[in-house]
C-alpha cells in the first residue's frame, strides 16, 4: 500500500535524545512512505517510545532533525499514546467534540459524529470515558487522534493491554484506516508476530540505536538458524538485540 | 488562545458535572470558614491584663472642678478588659505563662506628669506574643479606653479655661497665698473707662477724653475673642460627639477581622486545590501529551487554570460576602471593588496551586501538597502586624488578608495599592515558575 514512487512522508535523521547523562536515543535514522506501515520493534527500555514522541513532537530531539511531508505545516499526524489520553470524565462525544475543535474542526459535532461512526463507538457515545472497557477505550483513544485528518498516525504499543480478540478488532480497524485513507503507521510493538504481520518493514531499535531495517525474511536469513523451529522469528529477533553477528 | 477558553469550558463543565466535589469545594472553606471566624471573634472576649502601677498611691490631680486618681483610671480600664493589679516580675511571670493577655504599666510620676500640663505621661502596654491575634483586640481596647480617658481629661481642662476666661471677662474674688482679693474684669474695666471718659468730656477735656477711646477698642476686641473662644475651646475638647444608644438584639456579631480570614481562608483553600486538581488531572488523565503537541501551549494552559481558579474565588466570595451581609451585623459594603479584588486574589491562589499541581505527578499527591503547603501558609498570612519577612512576600495569602480587611475595615483604601500590586506580581511570578516545573516536569 506504501507509494514508492512518492516523497517520503517523515524523514528523521539523526536523531538523539538525551536525558542527562542518559542516552535514550542515540542517532536513528528514519523514514515513512505515504501509506507505509513502519514497525519499530524492541525490548523494553530500547528507545521505541522516546522515537514516537520525537516524531510526534512531543518532545524536542537533542540533535537531529524531524521533516514531516517535506516541510508541509499542512501535514498532521495523530498520536495514540501507549496510556489513553482523554478526558475520563467527559463522555466520548464530548472528548471528540473537543479534540475536534482543538484541532481547529470548522464543526466540531459533526467531526466528533464522523468519528464515532469511524471508530464503531455509536452504542457507548454518551458514557463517560472512564467507564469505557480497555478496548473500547484504546478505540476512543485511536479515534481522537484522527480527528484532525491525519495523513499518518503514530502508536505506541497500540495492542499492548489488549485481549485476543480487542487486538484483532484493533488491528482490522487500522486495516480499514490504511485502506480508505491511505494512513501511513508507524506503530512500536514487542511482538515479533505482530510487527512482520502488520508493518510493511520493520526497524528493530536496541539499546537506543536503529539496529536493524527490513522483513522478517531478511531478518531469518542474517539472525536465524535451521535448528529454531516454530520460534525461529523470536530466535532470530533474541540474537539481533543481543548483538550476535549476522 | 482559542484552545485555552475550550479547556476553560470543560473544566467548567466537569465541575458542574460533580456535584460532591462542587459541594466540598465551597462547603469544605465554607466550614473552615466558620471555624476561623469562631476562632477570630476572641477578639470580642474580655481578656485579662496585669496592671503594674509604679506611681506613688493616693496622688491625685485637679482637672476643673473633678480631682482624678489611678484607680479612675483604672476603673475606666474594667470598663474594657478584666484587671488584676500585679507586682511588675508576678505580671511578666503571668504574661510568660500565658495567664494573662499583657502586661499595663503605670509611669512613675504619672499622675505628677499629668498635673505639670506640660509633659505627657506615657502608659507602657506589652502584649503576649503567643497570641498577637489577641493582642491586637486588646491594644484596641486600650487605646479606646485612653482615647474615653483623654476627652475626659480634655472636658476637664477647657471647663477650668473656660472658668478662667470668664473670671476675666465678668471679674471676681481671687485668693492668692492666702489673701483674698478682687479682679474687676473686662466688662467692669469698660464701664469704669466709659464713665471716666463722660466725665472727661463734661470738663471740657476732650482732648484726654479722646486717648481713651483706643482702651475702649480694646477691650471691646478682646472681649469679642474671648467670646469666640468659648465655643471654640467646646469644640476641641469634643470635636464630634458620638450618640450611643443599644439596638435590638440582633444575630451575632462577626468581626471585620474575622470575616477577612474566614474569606482568606475559604477562598485560598478553594483556590489552591482546584488549580494544582485542575493541572495535575491533564497530566494524570494524559491529555497533557496531547495539548503540548501545539494544541495548547503550556504557559497557556496554566493561564487557563488560574483563570478558572480566579471564576471560582470570585464566585465563592460573593456568596460568602452576600451571605455575611445578609445574615450578619457586618456591614460589607463597596460591592463594586470587591469583584476585581476577588478576581485579583484568586488569580494569585491559582497560580500558587498551579505551581503545585505542575510540580505533582499524580492528582490526590497535588492536592494533598497543596494543602500541607497552602494551610500553613495561609495561617502565616493571618497573623496580623509588620509582615515584612520572607514568607509573607512571596505567597499570596498575606496580602490578600491586607486587602480584606482593609476593604471591610478601612475608611479609607489608602493602603490597599501595595497589596494589589504584589498580588499581581506574585500571580504573575507564580504562573511563570509553573510554566517552567511543567515545561521540565513534562520534558522528563
Amino acid at each position: 500500500m506504501a507509494d514508492v514512487d512518492a516523497p517520503p512522508l517523515l524523514e528523521a535523521r539523526a536523531l538523539v535524545r538525551r536525558y542527562r547523562r542518559f542516552t535514550a536515543l542515540d542517532g536513528v535514522d528514519l523514514r515513512l512512505l505515504p501509506g507505509e506501515a513502519v514497525a519499530l520493534l524492541g525490548p523494553n527500555g530500547a528507545g521505541k517510545t522516546t522515537l514516537l514522541e520525537l516524531l510526534a513532537g512531543v518532545a524536542r530531539p537533542t540533535e537531529g532533525t524531524v521533516t514531516w511531508g517535506g516541510g508541509d505545516a499542512a501535514v498532521r499526524v495523530g498520536w495514540v499514546p501507549q496510556r489513553p489520553a482523554v478526558y475520563l470524565r467527559l463522555s466520548v462525544r464530548e472528548n471528540l467534540r473537543l479534540f475536534a475543535a482543538l484541532e481547529g474542526a470548522d464543526d466540531p459535532s459533526a467531526e466528533a459524529e464522523r468519528l464515532i461512526g469511524r471508530a464503531d463507538l455509536e452504542t457507548v457515545a454518551s458514557r463517560p470515558a472512564g467507564q469505557l472497557s480497555t478496548g473500547t477505550l484504546q478505540r476512543l483513544n485511536l479515534a481522537v487522534a484522527l480527528a484532525g485528518h491525519p495523513a499518518a498516525l503514530l502508536l505506541d504499543e497500540p495492542s499492548a493491554t489488549l485481549s485476543p480478540d480487542q487486538r484483532l478488532r484493533l488491528w482490522e480497524w487500522l486495516g480499514e484506516l490504511r485502506a480508505q485513507d491511505g494512513l501511513a503507521l508507524v506503530f512500536s510493538t514487542q511482538s515479533v508476530q505482530e510487527a512482520a504481520r502488520h508493518g510493511d518493514r520493520m526497524v528493530v531499535i536496541a539499546r537506543g540505536r536503529s539496529a536493524f531495517a527490513g522483513g522478517m525474511d531478511d531478518l531469518l536469513a542474517r539472525w536465524g538458524s535451521p535448528d529454531d523451529g516454530v520460534d525461529a522469528d523470536e530466535r532470530a529477533f533474541l540474537r539481533l538485540v543481543e548483538g550476535t553477528p549476522a | 488562545m482559542r484552545g485555552a477558553l475550550l479547556l476553560f469550558r470543560k473544566d467548567l463543565r466537569l465541575l458542574r458535572r460533580a456535584p460532591l466535589l462542587l459541594a466540598v469545594l465551597v462547603g469544605y472553606p465554607l466550614l473552615v470558614a466558620l471555624l476561623v471566624a469562631a476562632a477570630l471573634q476572641g477578639e470580642q472576649r474580655r481578656p485579662t491584663v496585669a496592671l503594674v502601677s509604679l506611681d506613688a498611691p493616693g496622688r491625685t490631680v485637679q482637672v476643673g472642678d473633678r480631682r482624678l486618681s489611678v484607680d479612675d483610671y483604672v476603673e475606666r480600664l474594667q470598663e474594657e478588659v478584666d484587671v488584676e493589679r500585679l507586682e511588675p516580675a508576678r505580671a511578666r511571670e503571668e504574661l510568660d505563662a500565658g495567664r494573662v493577655a499583657a502586661i499595663l504599666t503605670i509611669p512613675e510620676g504619672f499622675i505628677a506628669d499629668l498635673q505639670s500640663g506640660v509633659r505627657q505621661p506615657t502608659l507602657e502596654l506589652v502584649t503576649s506574643r503567643r497570641s498577637p491575634i489577641e493582642g491586637e483586640a486588646i491594644q484596641r481596647r486600650l487605646e479606646s479606653a485612653v482615647y474615653r480617658f483623654n476627652q475626659g481629661l480634655a472636658q476637664g481642662y477647657v471647663r477650668q479655661v473656660l472658668q478662667l476666661v470668664d473670671f476675666i471677662v465678668n471679674g471676681g474674688s481671687i485668693a492668692v497665698l492666702g489673701r483674698q482679693g478682687d479682679v474687676i474684669g473686662l466688662v467692669r474695666g469698660r464701664e469704669l473707662i466709659v464713665d471716666a471718659q463722660a466725665e472727661l468730656r463734661r470738663d471740657g477735656n476732650t482732648a484726654l477724653a479722646l486717648r481713651l477711646a483706643p482702651l475702649i477698642s480694646f477691650i471691646d476686641e478682646t472681649q469679642n475673642n474671648l467670646d469666640l473662644a468659648r465655643p471654640a475651646a467646646t469644640a476641641i475638647s469634643s470635636p464630634i460627639q458620638l450618640s450611643i444608644r443599644e439596638g435590638a438584639r440582633g444575630r451575632e456579631p462577626l468581626s471585620a477581622f474575622g470575616m477577612a480570614g474566614a474569606l482568606l481562608v475559604s477562598l485560598a483553600l478553594a483556590g489552591v486545590l482546584l488549580a494544582a486538581a485542575g493541572l495535575s488531572s491533564e497530566r494524570e488523565e494524559n491529555t497533557l501529551v496531547r495539548l503540548r503537541r501545539g494544541l495548547v501551549p503550556l504557559p497557556l494552559l496554566i493561564v487557563e487554570k488560574v483563570l478558572f481558579s480566579a471564576l471560582a474565588c470570585l464566585v465563592v466570595g460573593m456568596v460568602l460576602l452576600a451571605a455575611v451581609a445578609g445574615l450578619t451585623d457586618l456591614a460589607v459594603g463597596r460591592w463594586a471593588v470587591w469583584p476585581g479584588v476577588l478576581l485579583l486574589a484568586g488569580a494569585a491562589f491559582g497560580a500558587f496551586g498551579a505551581l503545585v499541581g505542575a510540580a505533582a505527578r499524580e492528582t490526590r499527591t497535588a492536592l494533598l501538597a497543596a494543602l500541607m503547603l497552602a494551610l500553613p501558609l495561609v495561617f502565616v498570612g493571618l497573623i496580623p502586624g509588620d509582615r515584612t519577612g520572607v514568607v509573607a512576600d512571596v505567597v499570596p495569602f498575606g496580602p490578600a488578608f491586607d486587602v480584606f480587611r482593609t476593604l471591610l475595615a478601612d475608611p479609607t483604601l489608602g493602603s490597599i495599592g501595595g497589596s494589589l500590586a504584589l498580588l499581581g506580581g506574585l500571580t504573575a511570578v507564580l504562573t511563570g515558575l509553573a510554566a517552567l516545573v511543567l515545561h521540565r516536569r513534562a520534558a522528563t
